[in-house]
């Protein structure tokens, strides 16, 4: 019983250090703690998205020399762990001729590895719009651009919406991984403040897990609500190409598979 | 770089584990069983593996008692171990979530055929609904898994051994930052693309039993 008063007069006192968790140094110093977490997942989103767009329109298009180096970019970099996407631009730029600092190393490595992940849900959306709305539009004479633009975009991001906050969501936490390359963000203050109190270790990382379950919960909470109000929107579409398969009850010839199969 | 695949390999059989006694455990109607698997997949999935790694290493050994604590801060395997246990923690939570939404895929003629052929629930979760269940949600699994090998190159930040942290020594004695970490990009992406291969022929093969089954039923 003992212990459980001296952890909460322990918590009691991470509270008066709030600042250095929220903002870090920031009036005297460079802002940190979990603002940066959230100004970083902010940022890179936004950024990646713009690449996602580009990148993940061109895996869905059908000719080889668009198709192939998307592929390649967004398969390569979902393949490797974001630390290594980190430390290649941490060791890049400067090799490249950018003297910038280290904070700008993790933005770019953060909206890469973002990109790659967010193309993949365009694709998905952009393959759940149904083959009708593009011969439609192609029909009342739009151009494939115009039809893009104004048919099939806006009804897949309608549809992508669920998955990019879910997304926001693992993304907000991968942004802790920065700490590595020395940037003070929310569990880099949570170390420097255990390491001047190292017999608070355990109130320090309660008070961090607690930080970070606050605003991740709120995320996820708010995501799952909307995935019951937009995400059944066209769901059945949504699905990956293996469930729709099964969906078929009469056993089909093998010609027929194959054709289902490749055709995206 | 041998243990990056070791603890890839026993974090993803522990989490697979965990997992789906997880997901039973939150799909049953007890109360004692299904609070604190929700707490759990909660907490686990809400703060990033990053932390559990560094609390597995820093703070998890003082609350062992009689001086267990300290043994095992003084052993020098034991960022291996809190590496394997805060990757176990993070994933299997993750692995409990999509087990269950593929045992919620399982169809209900399939568990009332078993009810009927007088299997009881315990036969049934493991002879019906985990095959169909983990048949369902294979790809997804498989994505997890691989997200879970790339997620072991974070225990370099508690010194477990593994190839992030190899490559980070190399840099710091040779200063060739690029060309050591291309080296692991590489062997990254090589042993993603070798695993993600390796899930579509399993995924091909188990589709074989479930058309045979569309088959008699039509």
């Amino acid at each position: 019983m003992d212990g459980f008063i001296e952890l909460g007069r322990f918590l009691f006192e991470q509270l008066l250090n709030w600042k250095f968790y929220i903002v870090g140094a920031y009036p005297k110093g460079p802002l940190g703690g979990l603002a940066l977490n959230i100004i970083l997942a902010v940022i890179t989103i936004f950024i990646g998205f713009f690449i996602a767009v580009l990148f993940g329109l061109g895996r869905t298009s059908a000719r080889k020399y668009i198709h192939y180096p998307c592929s390649a970019y967004i398969d390569t970099v979902r393949s490797t762990p974001l630390l290594m996407i980190l430390f290649w631009f941490y060791f890049l730029l400067p090799v490249a001729g950018f003297r910038l600092p280290v904070l700008w190393s993790a933005v770019v490595a953060l909206s890469v590895y973002a990109s790659a992940y967010m193309a993949e849900i365009v694709r998905a959306g952009f393959l759940a719009v149904p083959k009708g709305q593009m011969e439609a539009a192609l029909s009342s004479g739009m151009s494939r651009l115009q039809a893009l633009m104004n048919i099939i975009l806006p009804q897949a991001f309608r549809m992508m919406i669920p998955s990019f906050v879910s997304f926001f969501n693992s993304h907000f936490k991968n942004t802790s991984v920065v700490y590595i390359v020395g940037i003070v963000e929310l569990i880099n203050s949570g170390i420097i403040i255990s390491q001047r109190q190292p017999n608070r270790i355990f109130a320090v990382y309660i008070f961090m897990g607690l930080l970070f379950w606050i605003v991740c919960y709120t995320l996820s909470y708010f995501s799952r609500k909307l995935e019951k109000k937009l995400g059944i929107l066209d769901y059945e579409s949504y699905k990956p190409e293996i469930y729709r398969e099964d969906l078929v009850l009469v056993p089909l010839p093998k010609a027929v598979k194959r054709l289902m199969v490749t055709q995206k | 770089m041998e243990l990056t695949l070791l603890i890839a390999v026993i974090t993803t059989i522990t989490s697979l584990l965990i997992g789906t006694v997880l997901a039973i455990a939150r799909l049953s109607r007890f109360k004692i069983l299904n609070v604190p698997g929700r707490v759990y997949v909660e907490t686990a999935r809400n703060i990033p593996g990053l932390f559990w790694l560094l609390f597995f290493y820093f703070v998890f050994p003082q609350f062992l008692p009689f001086g267990l604590g300290e043994k095992l801060n003084a052993y020098p395997g034991y960022s291996v171990i809190a590496g394997i246990i805060g990757l176990t923690f993070d994933n299997s939570a993750y692995v409990s979530d999509i087990v269950r939404t593929g045992i919620m895929g399982v169809p209900k003629g399939h568990i009332e055929a078993a009810v009927s052929t007088g299997l009881n629930r315990i036969q049934q979760i493991r002879h019906i609904i985990l095959p169909e269940a983990f048949r369902l949600v294979m790809p997804p699994l498989g994505t997890r898994m691989i997200h879970n090998f790339k997620n072991s190159s974070l225990c370099m930040v508690i010194a477990a051994p593994e190839l992030t942290w190899a490559i980070q020594q190399v840099e710091s004695i040779t200063f060739r930052g690029l060309e050591v970490t291309l080296l692991a990009t590489f062997f990254y992406v090589f042993i993603a693309f070798l695993s993600s291969r390796f899930i579509i022929y399993l995924e091909k093969r188990m589709r074989i039993d479930i058309s045979s089954i569309t088959q008699m039923r039509t």
